[in-house]
């Protein structure tokens, strides 16, 4: 445990970090890379405990990481969010990873498709956006970082209640970057395009689309998290309000 | 009347957490103009009140209070609320 970091940790000592939907895909990447930096991350997931606790054994493995927390709560309930987090009123890095998709044409969509991404993907972020700077207020000081998509930036089809949420997304972290930056908050939102994850592999056209992408392949969770990792660092000091594509340039911006 | 327990409270919570100087603290001072407190400040106060004297206060009623006396009646109307009593003894 007490062993030197063999990487230079850049974050250290600058405290706690919340990364939602940690058990899977692109939130485990940036855990375990924020873990690496030096952060004393919290694993969160809703109903994948078993893989909550793949992403806990990964960040122990690292040598001279903080021993990480996990933290269990739906993010569409905000009575829920408030008495996990009751304990970590530390917290200096959000990042709002969750997210859900149900695509359909919108002809065909259903009510509930539609409502369950938004209340996943945008009444979540900002039910921990709300809880989170009301802490790094008194603190004068945090992190904010939103897992929008490229679809929120250019339109899906099949994705209008994806996209919109999204959107919302990186509205929200606009209006939230005005409003507390004065304290010393920062808030930030990546794009990620076509990412390699369970969630991709499933699509039959991949390879039709990587053919679209400038840098002709799909990119990682680990550059996803890479890019987190940087609007979490020093590096990033002067840098809010701002979305930053991780996407092989299929939208230059 | 407002219990003077929770004037004691409310004026050390607003002393200690803003640095307003006691002296200033009378119940018709104004939060955004006599005060130099800020709508951000707002949030701030709200974190403040729930820490120390335990009561969750709606973040949409806090914005409606002008003076601090104001604030003295809405912590009142509030003191209700479980293990408030206990905390304005300290
Ligand atoms: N993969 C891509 O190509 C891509 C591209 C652009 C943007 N994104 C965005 O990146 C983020 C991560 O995507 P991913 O591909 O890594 O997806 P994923 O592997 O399916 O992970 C989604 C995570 O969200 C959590 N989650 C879902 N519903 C939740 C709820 N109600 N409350 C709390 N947590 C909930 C899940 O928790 P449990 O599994 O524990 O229930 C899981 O950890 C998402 O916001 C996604 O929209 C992905």
């Amino acid at each position: 445990m007490n062993t030197p970091p063999t990487s230079p940790q850049p974050h250290r000592g600058l405290g706690l970090a919340l990364v939602t939907g940690s058990s899977s895909g692109i939130g485990r990447a940036i855990a375990v890379r924020l873990a690496r930096d030096g952060f004393k991350v919290m694993v969160h997931y809703h109903q994948n405990a078993k893989g909550a606790e793949e992403t806990l054994a990964l960040i122990r493995d690292l040598e001279g990481a903080l021993p990480p927390e996990s933290l269990q709560f739906d993010v569409r309930n905000p009575e829920e969010i408030e008495k996990a987090l009751e304990p970590y009123k530390d917290i200096s890095i959000l990042i709002n990873n969750s997210g859900i998709h149900k695509d359909n044409l919108t002809g065909l969509m259903s009510n509930s498709a539609f409502d369950e991404v938004i209340k996943t993907n945008l009444y979540g972020p900002f039910y921990l956006m709300r809880w989170c700077v009301r802490q790094m207020m008194r603190h004068r000081r945090g992190c904010i970082v939103n897992v929008s998509s490229l679809a929120g930036q250019t339109g899906n089809p099949g994705q209008i209640n994806y996209s919109a949420s999204k959107a919302a997304l990186i509205a929200m972290t606009k209006t939230l970057s005005f409003e507390v930056g004065s304290r010393g908050i920062r808030v930030n939102a990546v794009a990620p395009g076509l990412i390699e994850t369970e969630m991709t592999e499933s699509i039959p056209q991949v390879a039709e689309m990587v053919k679209r992408i400038p840098l002709q392949r799909m990119g990682t969770a680990q550059e996803v998290a890479g890019a987190v990792s940087f609007l979490c660092s020093k590096d990033a000091s002067y840098i809010t309000g701002h979305t930053l594509s991780v996407n092989g340039g299929m939208f230059p911006s | 009347m407002t219990n003077p327990k929770i004037i004691t409270k409310v004026n050390s919570v607003m002393h200690q957490g803003f640095e307003i100087p006691l002296e200033k603290l009378t119940p018709e001072a104004t939060l955004f103009t006599d005060l130099g407190l800020d709508s951000l400040d707002a949030v701030d106060m709200l974190v403040h009140l729930e820490e120390n004297i335990g009561i969750k206060v709606d973040g949409e009623k806090l914005m409606s209070v002008r003076t601090l006396q104001d604030v003295y009646t809405l912590v009142d109307e509030l003191s209700s609320q479980p293990g408030v009593e206990a905390k304005l003894e300290h």
